[in-house]
């Protein structure tokens, strides 16, 4: 790959979402990114703006002040911080690589800190529902091929995942369904989203009222009859109606967002939808899909559990993991002020956190780790640029289903910018030497 | 036997995690070696006097009591896995209070922070103030929760009170949040207050028992009759309570009952009485 | 010294390393580790144990509470982790180290996720390692054998083989998987496969076939059809008939894996019974094929299989939490929770089972022990059932505590076999070594690799048929054990922790047939994957210490 001449890189792996769209055609001349084409507009914006508001240095905070330093500083500052810290917590993770997530474990056990990931936002509660009561899912070829049925609930594809339908459901290519005509798409939301324009069905679900729209379907596909009228602004007739049709399709797939994760009851209506579609695999073949948020944040959670046991929220200060949503996790920690430093890469926390959170956590040194400059750099003690997965550096991703992909560099990063792999590596190598004293 | 008094000596910060602060491991202990304890502090052990100063009266009782003085917010663990005797504090108390007992007494007059009981076996748990979320609650991932004794809250509870729980009784005098009762197979919760709503979410079976406010019942509960009374333990507590049996989806045979008085917006369900 | 490939069993000897191999002889300046009075074997090789991968991963994921009471916590040479039943993968090469196991195959691994699997396989430290993909239920093998095109589907597998970095071909509930994908399931091994014109018996045999032209150094290693069946040690024998004749030069031709799991016979639950006595009889009979036990052991462990059809109707069975994962064009995945207890009819007789069968095959080169980890116990139970294999006395204390009316019904407490030290070090690593055509694994002689274990037990001096706990006693915690001639473990510590390297096999075919096949693969791929075909294949330079064996195919 020469940086001068002009180049069209194709099957280029996209770090924008969690569909992880790999058929990008990418132009690049003189080291800079010309064209990105065949992915969503969220996709090409990414590559094309990656020059936009970049530090190129890192910063340390001297008297109160972000001052230009140099990267061997910026990690002896950090290693400090952290070797001394008697409770840090490092966060993020789900915008980098599956190799940066695995240095982040090691220096977490290395600073006996607490490492929490994105998810904790997003599908968390997913995965805390499917482990009380499991999850029947697959790949998201298997909805390409077979499903007839397609539900989006609390989801808005058009929007946070662009290509999703296109390349894995309703308009997608599959060996058994090849058209939008031999599918049935419905969506269930708290209001007509875009998404909803493109269904053949839209059912309105009352605002913190999916818990008991989903128990109600699970009592209708059981054929149970409903007491009630009226189920979260439901009427029962389209209830019925609704479960008539998941039980009689051939192959059924659920995608489900932030509508339920985020709405009042959380990772109790993420249990209620996977025990309605466990349920429904007595009577048909029906699969249910998290559609993850950020492009890596499946591969940080599926590399914590290999190495630790658990997907995120994992605390390693007694020396060994112990894992508790609610006790473990980034918003809990800050919110009761109980950590006392922080790494912060890959993540805006200053702009997404509550406001308690953000102050308590400005409280605190934090080290900052990412491409562009943020909120979160301008409360830091330690702020360092990063190059982009993806476009600059490479590295092992996985797509929202669970399938690996390996990402490569299009252009070489800007001179003096270090990987996400390269600074955690570096300071957690300054740790070891602080730790045992060599 | 004796009363072992361990008064907090400073502000505390960060997490300390207190395994060893139960009657069952003091016991037989002199001061010195029970200053000596370790315990962790962050991601540091320290010695017990670090945090405590430890001082003992001899008591007229067969067994050894723990007194526990200052504001225990930050500490984790109190009471953990014992078997007998009693623990007492004066002042809030944190997370996982009596996690794994199985007997003695746990009296705290401050507020505990979540998982208070966390799979607790028996003993008794009395909390005059509040207490956090997943009281009497199971650890993720299993389905054997709370499997016996008994939790008092005399102030307000949060989310999933006795989530999967198997046995024993847990009471909320003030108010509790969200889906108590949740996946729960047997033993009973009563909630002298409002709840937030979805009591029994998913029970197989078991009683909740809702005094005060739910502002609707799960489309997959079935309204049973009116009763009288409802008992919790050996307590008869005057109704009339509409009983809902469920959860449904689940074959569940468990009972939810529900204050007549309180609830009037639930009257459509006498459309379902037997005449 | 057990070093029975080399017919050593039981002598005194000297073993000379040198640059992680065994040699002749050293200088004086040596060190000298003295093992008198312990006896000294290869490193155990593993031929089944699911450690690493998508459904070993999110069995992990799905049992916070399998792990709590269970950690490892982290020193200044070895990682943190935990266990119980799923370790984590720093767990996992610790536990086999310490137990003496130096080699570990990971049995099932699909196309599409073998890059996740290797990417776990680079974190577990210690062992050598390779990992076997899943064919039988891939859309492309399916239509190549339907078609009669075998020597393309060799190319096929061939290509595949190189794309996902495996070491041999597995099958899973052949065609059976494909079924479940539409919530159906098939019988025995002659129903079609649903949208397909395929037998699971015509995918068995064609996928031999290509196994012979690629001269793969293991055979297919094969999960049966009808696991959920109630009766199916028939369908076993079946599934091993199937290839017989298929063979060349007197060398195996079929392993059959975890064959307790497809032991039974009866025709309901309350009747199950042990088919061992017959699948041994023809296990004895015909040399073509070699079994490992899938012994279960009386625990709380968790089921994963890529047999999405078995591991619903296990949770059927149990109720307990229940994680499918169909694979697109490829295969499946289901994991599920399960208690083996000894009070339990059907579970006293499947662990009634694997034992019977290991007794029953007389030749222990084509039985080996396993317990189809973690799905009928976990690998730290190794020397627990290796002392039932050694002692009927062992047996008999387990057999006293089981379901009364399974004991009447099981042959195994007349069985008095018992196994030697010698035949031990066959079934747990010199035969594992042999079926996997690895040659420099699994013995001790000059030119193999330096993988040595030490344990703490003088075979002159104890019983192993009567003082049964000392042999487990030893086997849990190796005196030494030494990888690649290094000392990693002393008396059941870490005391070094060396990464291994992933085996894999590159079968060569002949230039013509290969560039036909990858040019038919890129239509395929971009009609059947929702992955680009350039982004699935994983370079050589993505394992981090790949070992590549070179093999030449017919084709």
């Amino acid at each position: 790959m020469t940086t001068l001449s002009k180049k069209i890189i194709s099957n280029v792996v996209c770090p924008f979402c969690g569909s992880t769209c790999d058929d990008l055609e990418v132009t690049v001349e003189d080291g800079k990114v010309l064209t990105a084409r065949s992915g969503c507009s969220s996709s090409s914006s990414k590559f094309l703006s990656c020059n936009i508001e970049r530090p190129l240095t890192p910063f340390i905070r001297k008297d109160g002040e972000l001052r230009e330093a140099s990267y061997e500083d910026a990690v002896h500052r950090s290693a400090e911080i952290l070797a001394n810290a008697k409770y840090p917590v490092l966060y993020g993770w789900g915008s980098t690589c599956n190799e940066a997530v695995r240095a982040g474990l090691e220096l977490t056990e290395w600073v006996g800190g607490v490492i929490d990931n994105t998810a904790t936002f997003c599908h968390g509660p997913s995965l805390l529902a499917s482990q009380e009561v499991g999850m029947s899912t697959g790949t998201l070829g298997e909805a390409m091929h077979q499903a007839d049925l397609i539900i989006y609930w609390g989801s808005n594809p058009v929007h946070s995942h662009p290509h999703h339908i296109m390349r894995y459901s309703a308009l997608s290519k599959g060996r058994f369904r090849s058209s939008r005509k031999e599918r049935r798409m419905v969506v269930v939301d708290v209001r007509r989203t875009d998404s909803a324009k493109l269904a053949d069905q839209f059912i309105q679900v009352t605002p913190n009222g999916d818990y008991e729209l989903l128990c109600a379907l699970r009592m209708a596909v059981r054929g149970d009859e409903l007491e009630q009228n009226v189920v979260a602004g439901v009427p029962a007739e389209r209830i019925e109606e609704l479960a008539e049709l998941m039980i009689s399709c051939e192959f059924g797939v659920l995608f489900f967002g932030l509508g339920l994760t985020a709405s009042e009851g959380r990772h109790r209506n993420v249990d209620v939808a996977l025990s309605l579609v466990r349920d429904l695999n007595a009577r048909t073949k029906f699969l249910i899909f998290p559609m993850r948020g950020h492009f890596d944040i499946t591969g940080a959670c599926q590399v914590s559990a290999w190495i630790t046991g658990f997907p995120y929220g994992v605390d390693m200060s007694q020396g060994y993991p112990r894992y508790n949503p609610g006790d473990t996790t980034m918003i809990d920690i800050l919110a009761r002020k109980d950590c006392d430093a922080a790494v912060v890469i890959g993540a805006d926390a200053a702009s997404n956190f509550p406001a308690k959170a953000t102050r308590n956590l400005a409280k605190i040194p934090v080290i900052s780790i990412d491409p562009h400059s943020s909120p979160t750099a301008l409360i830091s003690e330690v702020v360092f640029p990063s190059s982009f997965v993806g476009i600059e550096t490479g590295g092992v991703i996985y797509r929202m289903d669970g399938v690996a992909i390996m990402t490569k560099p299009v252009i070489p990063p800007p001179p003096g910018v270090h990987s996400d792999v390269e600074i955690l590596q570096d300071i957690l190598s300054h740790v070891k030497k602080l730790k045992t004293g060599q | 036997m004796k009363e072992i008094i361990l008064t907090i000596k400073r502000g505390l910060r960060l997490p300390v995690v207190a395994d060893e602060l139960s009657p069952d491991k003091l016991a037989g202990k002199c001061v010195q070696e029970i200053q000596a304890i370790k315990m962790w502090e962050g991601n540091r052990q320290l010695a017990l006097e670090d945090i405590f100063r430890v001082t003992e009266k001899l008591n007229g009782s067969e067994e050894t009591t723990i007194r526990v003085v200052g504001n225990a917010s930050k500490i984790r663990k109190i009471g953990f896995e014992m078997s007998s005797g009693s623990v007492l504090v004066e002042g809030d108390a944190g997370m996982y209070v009596g996690e794994d007992m199985t007997g003695g007494s746990i009296l705290v007059t401050g507020n505990t922070g979540s998982w208070t009981g966390m799979q607790m076996k028996g003993g008794r748990i009395e909390v005059k103030g509040n207490t956090g979320d997943y009281v009497g609650a199971g650890y993720r991932g299993t389905d054997q929760g709370m499997k016996g004794g008994t939790i008092m809250i005399h102030g307000n509870a949060g989310n999933e009170a006795g989530c999967w729980m198997t046995s024993g009784n847990i009471r909320i005098s003030g108010n509790t949040g969200l889906f108590p009762g949740i996946h729960m197979s047997n033993g009973t919760i009563l909630a002298e207050g409002d709840c937030v709503g979805r009591a029994g979410a998913q029970m197989r079976g078991g009683k909740v028992i809702i005094s005060g406010r739910l502002p609707g019942i799960l489309p997959s509960f079935a309204f049973e009759e009116i009763q009288e009374k409802a008992k919790f333990i050996d307590e008869k507590i005057l109704g009339p309570f509409y009983a809902f049996s469920g959860d449904m989806n689940e074959n569940g045979k468990g009972k939810v009952s529900v204050r007549v008085s309180s609830n009037p917006h639930l009257k459509w369900c006498e459309q379902y009485l037997e005449v | 010294m057990y070093d029975p490939l080399n017919r050593i069993e039981g002598e005194k000897a000297d073993i000379s390393i040198r640059d992680g191999k065994v040699v002749e002889g050293v200088s004086d300046g040596a060190t000298i580790i003295d093992a008198s009075g312990m006896i000294v074997m290869p490193g155990g090789v593993d031929i089944h144990s699911h450690i690493a991968g998508a459904k070993v991963n999110a069995g992990r994921i799905l049992r916070p509470e399998d792990h709590e009471k269970d950690v490892e916590k982290h020193t200044s040479i070895t990682r943190a982790g935990t266990g119980h039943s799923i370790p984590t993968t720093y767990t996992t090469g610790y536990r086999y180290a310490k137990l003496g196991y130096t080699t570990v195959f990971e049995p099932a691994t699909p196309l599409m996720k073998t890059r996740h699997t290797h990417e776990e396989l680079d974190d577990t430290p210690i062992v050598d390692k390779g990992c076997f993909p899943l064919f039988g239920n891939d859309w492309h093998t399916i239509e190549y054998l339907q078609q009669g095109r075998v020597e393309e589907c060799a190319a096929y597998i061939a290509w595949m083989l190189r794309a996902t970095k495996g070491y041999a071909i597995k099958i899973v509930n052949p065609g059976g998987v494909e079924a479940w994908k539409w919530g159906r399931s098939l019988v025995g091994l002659d129903d079609r496969v649903p949208n397909f014109e395929l037998t699971p018996r015509e995918i068995i045999r064609g996928i031999c076939k290509v196994n012979q032209l690629l001269h793969l150094p293991h055979t297919i290693h094969v999960h049966t059809n009808d696991l959920a069946k109630i009766g199916n040690y028939q369908t076993t024998i079946d599934t091993m008939d199937s290839v017989r004749g298929l063979g060349n030069e007197n060398k195996p031709s079929i392993h059959i894996t975890h064959v307790q799991f497809t032991g039974r016979t009866g025709s309901a639950w309350h009747n199950v019974g042990s088919g061992a006595p017959e699948i041994a009889d023809y296990v004895n009979k015909h040399d073509h094929v070699t079994v490992d036990m899938g012994q279960i052991v009386f625990m709380n462990t968790t089921t994963m299989t890529a047999d999405g059809a078995f591991q619903y109707m296990l949770y059927q069975l149990s109720g307990n939490k229940w994680l499918n994962s169909d694979v697109e064009v490829e295969t499946g995945s289901g994991v599920v929770p399960y208690r083996y207890r000894r009070n339990n009819y059907v579970n006293a007789i499947q662990w009634g089972i694997g034992l019977e069968l290991a007794l029953l095959i007389k030749d222990p080169w084509r039985v080996y022990m396993t317990t189809d980890h973690p799905n009928g116990g976990d690998f730290t139970k190794y020397p627990k059932i290796i002392s039932w294999l050694m002692s009927r006395k062992a047996r008999e204390k387990s057999l006293a505590r089981i379901n009364r009316i399974a004991r009447n019904k099981l042959d195994l407490p007349d069985l008095d076999r018992e196994y030697s030290f010698s035949e031990i070090a066959v079934v747990t690593r010199a035969g594992t070594a042999k079926a996997l055509g690895l040659k420099e694994k699994g013995h001790l002689g000059v030119g193999a690799d330096a993988d040595v274990a030490v344990y703490n037990i003088d075979p002159r001096k104890v019983d192993p048929s009567r003082d049964f706990r000392l042999v487990r006693k030893a086997l849990k915690k190796a005196a030494f054990t030494i990888k690649g001639g290094r000392i990693v473990v002393k008396n059941g510590e870490m005391v070094e922790t060396p990464m291994g390297r992933t085996y894999w096999v590159d079968s060569s075919v002949s230039e013509g047939l290969r560039s036909k096949v990858e040019s038919d693969l890129r239509t395929t791929f971009t009609k059947y994957y929702s992955v680009q075909m350039d982004n699935y294949a994983m370079a050589d330079s993505e394992l981090a210490h790949s070992s590549r064996i070179n093999v030449k195919a017919d084709v």
